[in-house]
C-alpha cells in the first residue's frame, strides 16, 4: 500500500511539484479551545453541498423537468427506482440540514469575528454562497412541481415583484412570464441544475482556497492576551479526520431522516385550482414571511411590503459588508455592539420562525 | 149533472189544493211543473235534495213559498238565476262545505269536497280564465243528484267511467289544457281485471276515482297525489291489501307488505328513489294485468336490460317456458325481491339453483353452478386481500397509489360478473371472473412487494448504522492513538 | 528489554486489531454506500414514467366523436370530443357502482357496462340505475395541448 501510494505521489510530484504545497499544508493549525466545536460547521456545510450534489446528480438521472411529468417521475423515483426513495429524501433533508449548518456557521464566524482582516473576501464569498443556496431551497423547491411548492413559488415570486422599479421585471424574469406556469418550472430547473451550481463552484473554490491559504481564525482574545503557549491541533491529519468523523455522523442522521421520516411529495399542482389555507414557505424564508404579515398595509407613504423588502435588502446588504464597518475588530478589539446586534438577530430570527410555524 | 161535476171539481179543487198544500213549501216546482215543466223538473222530482225537503230556492235563492213571481224570483229575496261558472260550486258549497247545515239534515258526508276541487289540478282556471275548469254539476249533474251509491248517480261505481272519460277520452278537449296527457284510459282499463269486472258489474274493483280519488285528484307529479310514484303503493294497497274485501277474488292479499320488504319498495318508500318501480312500473296503469311468464323478463328488462338480454339467449329460457315457469320470478320472487348476493347463486342450501339442479338431476347445471360460485367466492376474497394489502401499505407510508388505481378493475370485474350470472354459461361467467381475479393478484403482489420493501429499508438501515458505528468507533480510537503518538513525539 | 518487546508487540497487536476493523468497517461502510448507488442507476423493470392527468393530449391527436380514458391522480376521467370538435371532461366514474364508463360511438352517449347505465354527453344519467349525473371537469386547450382541471 505504503508503496503504491508513494509512487503515485511521486508520478504526479515530478509534474507538478506538489512538494511546495504539502510542506505548506503540513503546516497549517487548528487552534484547541472552548470555540473549537464551531469550527467543524464549514465543513459539514462542504460535506452536505457535497452530498447534495451527488444525490442531485443521480436524481438527474431519472426526473423529467416539465409539467407533464415532473410530478409524476418523482413518484416513479420514489416507488419503481431502486433505493429512489432514499436517494430523494436523502437531497432534501440535506438541502434543508445543508441551509442550517451554513447559518451556524455563518452565525459562528460572525461572533468569531473571524470575517475581520485579513478574511474580508472570505466572508463575502460565504454570504454570497449562502445567498445562493437560499436560492438552490426555493429553485428546487418548485422541481416536484407539487402544490405547496407551486403556491410557495406563487407567494414568494410576488413578494420579489414588490420591489420598486426593478421588481417587476424580476418577477417576471424569475416566472418565465407573468405568471407561474410550466415555464417557471423549465427556468428554475435550469437555474438548480447549471446556473446556481456554476456560480456556487467559483465562490466555493475562492472560499477555501483563502481558508487553506490563511488558516483558522484565532479568536479576538488571543490578540489580548499575548504569545502564549496555545493549544492547536495540526489540520493534516488530526483535524481532518475528526472532520470525516463528523461528516460520517452526518451521513448515518441523513440515511436515519430518510427512512423513519420520509419527505412527503403531497398532490400534484393544479394551475387553475385555488391556494390551499395556510401556505407558507420552508423554514428558512418563515421569519421573513412572517414579519412582512405583521407590518402595517401602509406605514406612512411607503407600501408596507415594499417596506419590509427594503428593511430585509438593507439588512442584508449590512451583514454582507460587516467586515467593512466594523473596525473595532479589524483593530483586534473586542465590539460588544456586534455582539448584541448578532444576539438580537438570532433571537429574533428563532422567535419569528417558531411563531410562523405555529400559526 | 151539474150540481154533481160542479161537486166533483170543487173536490179536485179542494184535493188539488190539499195536495198543493203538502207541497205547499216548493211553490217554484209546483208552478214550474205546471208551466214550463222540462227535465230540470222532472229530474229533480228523483233528486235526494228535494227528498230532504230542500226547494228549488235552496241552489236558486228567492221565495219557495210564494207562487207570485216576482216575489218570488226576487233578487231580493235571494234569487240568483241560473248561477254559471264558480257561481255553481259556490251555490253547492253554500251547503255542503258548512259542516252544522249538513248535520241539520242528518248528513254525515264529508265537508272539504269544495276546498279539496279548488286545490285539485280541476281547480285550476279555463281556458277562458274566467271559471274553474270542473264544477260540481260537471260530474255530479245539476238535477236529479242522487247518493254516489244510487245505480243511476253518474258517479256510481259502474257508471263514473263514463263520466270521466267525457273529457278525458276527446282528444281535442284536452288538447287544451294537457297534450300530453293520454286519452286511451278507457281502452287500456276495459283490457284490465278492473276494468273487465267493472263492465260485468262488479262494483268493487277500482275505478277511476279509487285510485285518482274523486275531488282532491292531482297531477301524477304532484307529490301529494294519490298516483304519485311513492304513493301508489298504498293506494293500490287499499283494496290489495285488505284480506276481507279481497275475499271473494281469492288472490293473495300480501303484496305490499312483501313490496315493502323488497329492494324496490326499501327504495321507493324509504329513499324515495323515483328510479325504483312501483306496481304499476311492472303490472301497468290502466292496462294493469301481471306480466305473463314468459314476458317477465322483458317486464324486469326495461330496467334490468343486461340481465334480460343475457337471459333471454341463455339455456335458462327454454327450459323455464317449457316448464311454464315465470322467468326471473322464479330466483327472484315478485314482489319480495331481496338483495340478490352471492350466496344467491352455487349448490349450497340457500342457493335456488338446487331447486331443480342437483349432483344427479340436471348435473350439468349443477356444476356450473358450483363452479361459478367457487369463481365468485374466491374473486370477492382476493379483491378482499388485496385492498386490506393495499391499505396496510399505504398505512405504512409506503407510495401505492398505482396498485390503488388498478384495485377498481377488480371491483368493476365482481359488478361485471354478478350480471354475467344471468347467461347461465360457465365459460363467460370464467372469462369475466378470472380477469378479476388477476387483477386482484397482481395487486396484491404489488402491495406485499411494498411491504417487503418498508421492512427491507429498516434493516438495510441498521446494518448500514452498524457498519458505520464500527467504523466511526475505530476511527476515533485511531485518531486518539495518532494524538497520542505525536504528544509522545513532541515529549 | 523483555517488558519493552512484550509491551511493544501487545501494542503493535493492538494497532493491527484496530488497523484491520478500521479497515474492515471502512470497507463495509463503502458497500453500504456503493450498494444502494449502483443499484440506483440500474434502471428499474418499468422504465419510463407513464403519462397521466392534467396534460391529457394533443389536440391533432384527438378524433371526433370520440373518447378517452384520462387518469387523473388516481380517478379516471373520460375526455370526450364531439362531432362538432368540442371538448368535454367528466368523471368516468359510474354513479351507480363506481364501474368506469366508456363512449359509445354508435349509441353516441356515455355507457357504463355493468349495468347498463347511460349518460348524455352532459353527464346527466339518462337511463338505468346511475342515480346521479356524472361531475363534470374543466377542459382547457393552450394551443395544441390539452389540459383537465377539477371544476372549482
Amino acid at each position: 500500500m505504503k508503496t503504491v501510494w508513494s509512487k503515485t505521489y511521486n508520478w504526479i510530484n515530478e509534474r507538478v511539484e506538489l512538494d511546495g504545497l504539502v510542506e505548506f499544508m503540513g503546516k497549517k493549525y487548528v487552534p484547541v479551545n472552548s470555540h473549537s466545536i464551531w469550527y467543524y460547521f464549514g465543513g459539514v456545510s462542504l460535506f452536505l453541498f457535497i452530498i447534495q450534489v451527488v444525490t442531485g446528480i443521480l436524481l438527474l438521472l431519472y426526473y423529467k423537468g416539465g409539467e407533464a411529468l415532473a410530478f409524476e417521475s418523482i413518484q416513479f423515483i420514489m416507488s419503481k427506482v431502486q433505493f429512489g426513495w432514499l436517494i430523494r429524501s436523502i437531497h432534501s433533508w440535506a438541502a434543508n440540514l445543508f441551509i442550517l449548518t451554513a447559518m451556524i456557521h455563518m452565525f459562528s464566524v460572525y461572533f468569531g469575528k473571524a470575517y475581520r482582516k485579513p478574511r474580508e473576501i472570505t466572508w463575502v464569498t460565504g454570504m454570497i454562497m449562502f445567498f445562493l443556496a437560499l436560492g438552490f431551497g426555493f429553485s428546487g423547491y418548485l422541481l416536484p412541481w407539487n402544490e405547496l411548492a407551486f403556491f410557495a413559488t406563487k407567494v414568494g415570486t410576488d413578494i420579489a415583484g414588490v420591489v420598486p422599479v426593478v421588481g417587476k421585471p424580476i418577477m417576471e424574469f424569475l416566472r418565465g412570464g407573468e405568471d407561474v406556469t410550466g415555464a417557471t418550472l423549465s427556468r428554475f430547473f435550469g437555474f438548480h441544475v447549471a446556473v446556481l451550481p456554476g456560480i456556487f463552484t467559483v465562490f466555493l473554490g475562492i472560499h477555501l482556497l483563502l481558508v487553506q491559504r490563511q488558516g483558522m481564525s484565532e479568536p479576538v482574545s488571543y490578540a489580548d492576551e499575548g504569545a502564549k503557549e496555545r493549544k492547536t491541533m495540526p489540520f493534516f491529519p488530526n483535524f481532518l479526520l475528526r472532520d470525516m468523523l463528523l461528516w460520517l455522523i452526518v451521513l448515518n442522521l441523513l440515511a436515519i431522516l430518510a427512512v423513519f421520516f420520509p419527505w412527503e411529495l403531497g398532490k400534484k399542482a393544479d394551475l387553475f385550482a385555488s391556494a390551499p389555507a395556510g401556505i407558507k414557505p420552508e423554514w428558512y424564508f418563515l421569519f421573513m414571511f412572517q414579519t412582512l404579515k405583521y407590518i402595517p398595509g401602509r406605514v406612512l407613504v411607503i407600501d408596507g411590503e415594499v417596506l419590509g423588502i427594503l428593511v430585509f435588502g438593507l439588512g442584508g446588504l449590512l451583514w454582507l459588508l460587516v467586515p467593512f464597518w466594523d473596525r473595532k475588530s479589524s483593530r483586534g478589539e473586542r465590539n460588544r455592539f456586534i455582539n448584541y446586534a448578532g444576539l438580537g438577530i438570532v433571537f429574533y430570527i428563532i422567535v419569528l420562525t417558531i411563531v410562523g410555524w405555529i400559526v | 149533472m151539474k150540481r154533481l161535476s160542479r161537486m166533483m171539481m170543487l173536490f179536485g179543487l179542494l184535493g188539488c189544493v190539499s195536495v198543493t198544500a203538502l207541497r205547499a213549501q216548493d211553490k217554484c216546482l209546483s208552478c214550474h211543473e205546471a208551466t214550463i215543466g222540462g227535465q230540470a223538473v222532472a229530474l229533480f222530482k228523483r233528486d235526494i235534495h228535494h227528498a230532504k225537503g230542500i226547494s228549488c230556492a235552496g241552489c236558486h235563492g228567492g221565495d219557495s213559498k210564494t207562487e207570485e213571481m216576482d216575489q218570488a224570483m226576487n233578487a231580493k229575496a235571494g234569487y240568483i238565476g241560473v248561477p254559471k261558472g264558480d257561481e255553481i260550486s259556490k251555490a253547492c258549497a253554500s251547503c255542503h262545505a258548512n259542516a252544522e247545515k249538513m248535520k241539520s239534515f242528518g248528513s254525515n258526508l264529508p265537508t272539504n269536497q269544495f276546498q279539496n276541487l279548488q286545490e285539485s289540478v280541476h281547480g285550476k282556471l279555463s281556458t277562458s280564465g274566467k271559471e274553474r275548469i270542473v264544477q260540481c254539476t260537471t260530474c255530479h249533474n245539476s238535477h236529479g243528484i242522487v247518493s254516489v251509491h244510487n245505480a243511476s248517480s253518474p258517479v256510481f261505481a259502474l257508471n263514473i267511467v263514463k263520466t270521466c272519460t267525457k273529457c278525458h277520452a276527446d282528444a281535442s278537449f284536452m288538447r287544451m289544457y294537457n297534450p300530453s296527457l293520454p286519452v286511451d284510459q278507457l281502452d287500456k282499463y276495459r283490457t284490465s281485471v278492473h276494468g273487465i269486472r267493472n263492465a260485468k258489474g262488479d262494483v268493487k274493483v277500482a275505478e277511476c276515482a279509487s285510485c285518482h280519488g274523486s275531488h282532491d285528484i292531482r297531477n301524477a307529479k304532484d307529490t301529494k297525489s294519490n298516483v304519485y310514484a311513492t304513493n301508489v303503493p298504498s293506494t293500490c294497497a287499499r283494496c290489495h291489501s285488505n284480506s276481507d274485501y279481497m275475499k271473494e277474488y281469492r288472490i293473495p292479499t300480501d303484496q305490499f307488505d312483501k313490496f315493502s320488504n323488497s329492494v324496490h319498495g326499501v327504495a321507493l318508500l324509504k329513499k324515495h328513489d323515483l328510479g325504483a318501480p312501483a306496481c304499476n312500473s311492472c303490472h301497468g296503469n290502466h292496462a294493469a294485468t301481471p306480466p305473463g311468464i314468459s314476458s317477465v323478463s322483458k317486464v324486469c328488462g326495461t330496467c334490468h336490460a343486461l340481465n334480460a338480454d343475457l337471459f333471454s339467449t341463455s339455456p335458462h329460457k327454454k327450459a323455464f317456458d317449457d316448464r311454464k315457469l315465470p322467468e326471473c320470478e322464479t330466483c327472484h320472487s315478485n314482489h319480495e325481491i331481496i338483495i340478490a348476493t352471492d350466496k344467491l347463486i352455487g349448490v349450497t342450501s340457500e342457493a335456488v339453483c338446487s331447486r331443480c339442479h342437483g349432483e344427479a338431476q340436471n348435473s350439468k347445471g349443477y356444476a356450473a353452478a358450483k363452479a361459478m360460485r367457487s369463481l365468485i367466492d374466491s374473486l370477492e376474497n382476493s379483491e378482499k386481500k388485496a385492498t386490506e394489502l393495499v391499505n396496510e401499505a399505504e398505512q405504512k407510508g409506503m407510495e401505492i397509489s398505482e396498485a390503488k388505481y388498478k384495485l377498481r378493475d377488480a371491483h368493476q370485474a365482481r359488478l361485471e360478473s354478478r350480471t354475467m350470472v344471468h347467461a347461465f354459461n360457465e365459460g363467460r361467467f370464467r372469462d369475466v371472473a378470472s380477469k378479476g381475479v388477476a387483477v386482484s393478484a397482481t395487486v396484491s403482489e404489488e402491495a406485499t412487494k411494498a411491504l417487503d420493501e418498508y421492512v427491507f429499508r429498516r434493516l438495510g438501515l441498521g446494518i448500514a448504522t452498524l457498519a458505520i458505528t464500527i467504523l466511526a468507533i475505530s476511527l476515533y480510537i485511531f485518531i486518539r492513538r495518532i494524538e497520542r503518538r505525536q504528544s509522545r513525539g513532541t515529549q | 528489554m523483555v517488558n519493552d518487546t512484550g509491551s511493544t508487540d501487545s501494542t503493535e497487536n493492538r494497532r493491527d486489531f484496530l488497523k484491520y476493523v478500521l479497515g474492515g468497517s471502512l470497507v463495509a461502510w463503502l458497500a453500504a454506500i456503493l450498494y444502494p448507488i449502483m443499484a440506483y442507476i440500474k434502471p428499474p423493470k418499468q422504465a419510463e414514467v407513464e403519462v397521466t392527468s392534467v396534460k391529457a393530449g394533443k389536440v391533432g391527436a384527438f378524433e371526433k366523436d370520440s373518447g378517452l380514458i384520462v387518469r387523473f391522480g388516481n380517478k379516471p376521467v373520460i375526455l370526450m370530443r364531439n362531432a362538432a370538435g368540442e371538448f368535454r371532461a367528466f368523471s368516468a366514474t359510474c354513479t351507480h357502482l363506481d364501474c368506469t364508463v366508456q363512449y359509445r360511438k354508435d349509441m353516441g352517449l356515455i355507457w357504463c357496462a355493468c349495468h347498463n347505465g347511460r349518460y348524455d354527453l352532459n353527464g346527466r344519467n339518462v337511463a338505468g340505475p346511475p342515480p346521479r349525473p356524472l361531475d363534470e371537469y374543466r377542459v382547457v386547450v393552450q394551443g395544441d395541448d390539452i389540459f383537465i382541471s377539477k371544476k372549482a
